[in-house]
């Protein structure tokens, strides 16, 4: 296979999505760099709990109220300038009284924003920058890499058959998806009130985590990751016959099932530990970009199972997952049926 | 602890530079399809230039197609 990058913009591509992928990839490469660079700023904030004479401790104090001013400084164009699309999407959302991915991620935003911009203001309490910032990242990460999807499937024109199948499959996910995120949103604003009045200084920091882990990234990323890998694979195989796209078809919902399920899992698994106030909410957002990752390695798995079907695949024999299990128990056209059966599209 | 007042600002001003340059890179084009460069020097001149059709004596064509192909 010849070496693909993601952050490379394909040349076929017309004016309009070549202009949203640029932004997309200014607004992922910023948020990086902000990122790492508020990480960095945000260490001496993780010493204050060790021991420590006391004229080193006011000079970690004083050093604490610069940094936290300079991390201000950086998450700010992340919050602003990365975070756009977010801000846009919950706002187009709100007027039309709906819930869509966007307004918990707004809410996690702003939950962690706002209380650490009074506490580097005020000039003493916590301050979550660093999970405000690596929230952005990861999250536009997750997103880069549903739009790098959408717009390789929306290249080559989809397949009659995958197009049907994308748009009952994402049909039930959306569903599926915003019954999930509205309940986890109940339940981090209920919780995050019962931190509240249990112990008020710790609220914040469960409130942020909960919010940030209700974010449906990977969930979002479920179908439209594993319909880019059908469609990948089924081009790289040339054309192909009904009854094998209909196994195609079959694994792509298992793969889709599986995404879905799995970002599922991963919620129901993070939800009570976040509620229980064990999860910070960087380890959060650490998990969360663990998640979607996932996600798209199981719809590239798809992928790779299709492109080299019929070939040996010892690998992926030792996987477990039934999309790949059922691509190998395809027989293997040979190369010269494969030519004549490329006709139709 | 002084000199943090004089090192911060300047990692800062670094950060905006490296922002700056990483912005400028994207929408000028150095993203797009990074691999053309690299087979651009394989590609006859009979093909049509994809990033800008330029004006091409015909003269050129014949001759230096090779040299011309880098030149893109």
């Amino acid at each position: 296979m010849r070496p693909f990058s993601i952050f490379s913009i394909p040349g076929r591509f017309s004016d309009g999505q070549r202009r949203e992928r640029r932004h997309m990839l200014a607004r992922l490469g910023l948020a990086w760099l902000g990122m790492m660079q508020v990480m960095m700023f945000a260490f001496p904030g993780y010493l204050r709990g060790t021991p420590m004479s006391a004229q080193d401790r006011s000079f970690l104090d004083d050093a604490i109220v610069m940094m936290n001013w300079i991390s201000l400084a950086l998450t700010l164009p992340v919050v602003l300038y990365c975070a756009w699309p977010v801000w846009r999407g919950a706002m187009a959302r709100i007027r039309r009284a709906h819930v869509s991915m966007d307004v918990p991620v707004a809410l996690g935003i702003l939950a962690a924003f706002i209380p650490s911009a009074h506490a580097a203001w005020m000039g003493r309490g916590e301050v979550y920058f660093d999970s405000v910032t690596m929230f952005v990242a990861f999250l536009l990460t997750a997103r880069y890499l549903e739009l790098c999807a959408r717009q390789a499937v929306g290249q080559g024109g989809l397949h009659r058959y995958i197009g049907h199948y994308r748009d009952a499959l994402s049909a039930r996910a959306d569903r599926a998806a915003i019954g999930f995120t509205v309940v986890q949103l109940a339940v981090a604003i209920a919780v995050g009130l019962a931190w509240y009045f249990h112990a008020p200084e710790r609220a914040v920091g469960v409130t942020v985590a909960m919010l940030v882990i209700s974010c449906p990234c990977a969930m979002a990323m479920a179908v439209p990751t594993a319909i880019a890998a059908a469609h990948a694979g089924a081009e790289a195989a040339g054309g192909m016959p009904e009854n094998q796209l209909y196994r195609l078809m079959q694994a792509t919902g298992r793969a889709s099932r599986q995404n879905l399920y799995g970002a599922m899992a991963w919620h129901l698994l993070m939800m009570p530990l976040a509620a229980a106030g064990w999860v910070q909410p960087w380890l959060a957002a650490v998990t969360m970009l663990l998640s979607s990752l996932a996600v798209a390695a199981n719809s590239w798995r798809l992928f790779k199972g299709q492109a080299r079907r019929g070939a040996r695949t010892p690998t992926l024999g030792a996987m477990a997952g039934g999309g790949v299990l059922m691509l190998k128990g395809q027989p293997h056209w040979p190369a010269q049926g494969r030519q004549a059966r490329r006709g139709p599209h | 602890m002084d000199a943090l007042y004089l090192l911060i600002p300047l990692s800062l001003l670094f950060i905006l530079g490296i922002g700056a340059a990483f912005w400028w890179a994207i929408f000028s084009g150095q993203f797009d399809e990074s691999d053309a460069a690299a087979k651009s020097i394989l590609q006859d001149d009979e093909l049509p230039a994809r990033a800008a059709p330029q004006h091409r004596p015909p003269a050129a064509q014949a001759g230096e197609g090779a040299a011309g192909s880098v030149d893109d």
